[in-house]
């Protein structure tokens, strides 16, 4: 993984938001967190994450818009981002990585944790 | 929008909207009308928007494709025509078309114009005017006048019987009634064609008193036969001298001197006939001169009569088709949202469940109480979802006491900060200075207000500025009212939405609201003899009023408000 790996956590569910933020940074990642898709924006802007989970509820629109709206707003920074929703979305800008809930924690937290490496590795490569 | 609704079939109640250039037809999951048909072919036919009407193309099915009851090739659809591909039957119902504007054409003045000096001078009701067809002394009894008056009051009797019954056996019990207090018939019997078997299933047998009620209603094959083939209605008074009958046929056999059988003929469809039979012995022959108790004007008036019976049974089973598909939407959208609401709890569970197996496998006991409390809150969620459901379904007696409305206003607001600061909204609560106690059911009513102040922290996380969401209690002694108001900064409700609003498992939060809240609070208010209502625009936010009726409460009595903690 990246030295300081920095994941946002888009989640309209506070324990949802909790039980990830706990796993990850007893795992040594720097986490920052949000319940709505305008927050985490400013946040993405802000803090530049490595990978981004958003679960798109956390729109208050429809998913699809949910999606649209965060990626056309972080398009500059591109993080990489994986959806949680009911229903397989397209992939959108090729960063897009899909759980389909319910899931389980452990193995979303694992792919979290592949996300972060493969960012590392496009980091040493570029 | 066109659309097609299957008024039989294993898809019975389902609508297709057509929304599209091409729509196809077919068993085959690719269609845009998918049907569950074995007698579909998988690509059975098309739908082509041409110059703005739909027409039905076969595309070469096994069983062909039927328009009102006819094969065709290709046909443009009309509002009202029957498609039936396999045994699937659907009703088309064109686009609606922009009505004339009348209002310029026909205007309702209050005032009379000056100079017009009309006024009523006669009255008169339903009951009344359907005297119109009463004998009248000056019309001598069996004259054709009378005879015609006499079938227009038949005819106007069933037409009054068939528009007060959505019940199609009563309907057919009283079109007998009708039919044996104007035909000396000896027995009689409504048979309906089952639309799943295509048979005659008898639906009403009646027999006139002094004739043996036991005895079976055995009715002539041949007879049917000839009425459901041709469609036409037969009289039959004398078996032998009646050329259409085979002499071997069984009308012979059994006897019958008079029968009078006539199609159910439908807008579209046979749905049945309707068969009354007389026996005269020869000595009745004789005693009256050979005179026939049916006559050609018994046939016409039956004809008619059955064949408003006939709209009368198909209007009733197009209406039991769309109570049922309004049921099955009603019941499949409930599943469907509270299989996702109860998915989210689940989620929240498997959370705390991962922290504390976590917590168990790392020896920390703060990640298993962590844990726990997730759990916990999950708990919480799905009782409060249950209870919402029960309150809601149930009716209930509100349990009253005395209590203090700006506690519990108070205990709501104090229970949402958490949830207000984590949508970045501001909570601000105003209680009414001079609230007295008052007498009302504490829990119901912290419900109704969390539910709203729930849905108005929602609506202001939306604000395209800082949400902000507003609660006061106000106390009006002079109507005897006591009301909670909840406002908020959201983006509004649009006015199509407002209609909806109390309505259960309409939810305008998407995935996320329950579609209860509201519902419920309605509810809970209108067991205390109270009322919620809303003001909204777009763009302006929205504000909710709850008001129940003021009940003072006991000065001495001890003043409770509900245990939050249970």
């Amino acid at each position: 993984m990246v030295s300081t790996p920095r994941v946002l956590i888009v989640d309209p569910s506070e324990e949802t938001r909790e039980v990830l933020k706990t796993a990850l940074e007893r795992r040594g990642v720097q986490t920052l967190a949000a319940g709505h898709i305008r927050p985490a924006i400013k946040l993405v802007k802000e803090h530049c994450p490595h990978v981004v989970v958003l679960d798109l509820e956390a729109g208050g629109g429809s998913p699809e818009e949910a999606l649209t709206r965060f990626s056309a707003a972080t398009e500059g920074a591109a993080p990489r981002l994986l959806i949680l929703g009911s229903v397989r979305r397209p992939q959108i800008g090729g960063y897009s990585y899909f759980v389909a809930k319910p899931y389980h924690f452990g193995p979303l937290i694992r792919r979290i944790e592949e996300l972060l490496t493969a960012v590392e590795v496009c980091a040493r490569s570029a | 929008m066109a659309s097609l609704f299957v008024i039989r079939g294993n898809d019975q109640g389902v609508r297709f909207e057509l929304n599209g250039p091409v729509l196809g037809i077919g068993r085959d999951s690719s269609n845009a009308i998918q049907l569950h048909d074995n007698e579909v072919s998988r690509q059975h036919a098309e739908l082509r928007l041409v110059d703005n009407a739909y027409v039905l193309c076969d595309l070469n099915s096994s069983n062909g494709t039927f328009v009102n009851g006819r094969l065709v090739r290709q046909h443009r659809l009309h509002s009202g025509d029957q498609v039936q591909v396999g045994s699937t039957l659907m009703l088309f119902t064109g686009p609606s078309q922009e009505e004339e504007n009348l209002s310029e054409k026909v205007d309702i003045a209050s005032p009379l114009p000056p100079g017009d000096e009309s006024h009523i001078v006669h009255s008169m009701t339903q009951q009344e005017g359907s005297r119109l067809f009463d004998l009248q002394a000056d019309v001598p009894e069996g004259s054709w006048l009378a005879r015609a008056r006499s079938n227009l009051q038949v005819m106007y009797r069933t037409a009054l019987a068939v528009s007060h019954t959505l019940d199609i056996d009563q309907l057919l019990q009283r079109i007998m009634d009708l039919i044996f207090e104007w035909v000396e018939a000896d027995r009689g019997c409504i048979m309906l064609i089952d639309p799943e078997t295509k048979k005659l299933a008898p639906k009403v047998r009646r027999t006139r008193k002094g004739v043996r009620a036991d005895e079976k209603i055995t009715i002539s094959k041949t007879i049917l036969d000839y009425v459901l083939e041709r469609n036409e209605g037969v009289l039959t008074t004398n078996a032998r001298e009646d050329t259409r009958w085979n002499p071997a046929a069984s009308i012979l056999q059994l006897g019958i001197r008079e029968a009078i059988c006539v199609p159910m003929q439908g807008r579209y469809d046979l749905v049945g006939v309707i068969y009354i039979d007389t026996s005269t012995t020869p000595q009745e022959v004789l005693r009256k001169g050979g005179a026939s108790k049916f006559t050609e004007d018994h046939l016409k008036l039956m004809i008619a009569i059955a064949h408003q019976a006939a709209l009368a049974v198909e209007d009733t089973r197009y209406y039991s088709a769309m109570v049922q598909a309004e049921r099955l939407a009603a019941i499949g959208q409930t599943i469907a949202t509270l299989s996702h609401h109860i998915k989210n709890i689940l989620q929240g569970i498997r959370g705390g469940s991962y922290l504390i197996e976590m917590g168990l496998s790392q020896h920390d006991e703060s990640l298993v109480r962590k844990g726990w409390t997730v759990v916990e809150k999950n708990q919480n969620k799905i009782s409060n979802l249950v209870m919402d459901m029960l309150t809601f379904s149930k009716e209930r007696e509100p349990d009253l006491m005395p209590a203090d409305m700006n506690r519990v206003v108070g205990d709501v607001m104090e229970l949402m900060q958490a949830r207000a600061a984590e949508c970045q909204v501001t909570l601000y609560y105003q209680q009414a200075p001079d609230m007295p106690t008052l007498v009302f059911d504490p829990e119901g009513i912290h419900r109704a207000v969390l539910n709203v102040v729930t849905n108005a922290i929602d609506a202001a996380a939306e604000a395209s500025e800082s949400g902000a969401v507003r609660v006061a209690t106000e106390y009006a002694p002079q109507e005897g009212k006591v009301r909670v108001i909840v406002e908020d900064n959201g983006p509004g409700i649009p006015p199509e939405q407002l209609d909806t609003l109390f309505s259960p498992f309409v939810s305008t939060k998407k995935s996320r609201g329950t579609g209860l809240g509201l519902p419920v609070s309605q509810k809970i208010l209108n067991e205390h003899g109270g009322k919620i209502w809303v003001q909204s625009a777009v763009g302006q936010g929205a504000r909710f009023v709850l008001e129940l009726p003021a009940v003072l409460g006991e000065a001495e009595s001890p003043t409770l408000t509900p245990d939050r903690t249970a």
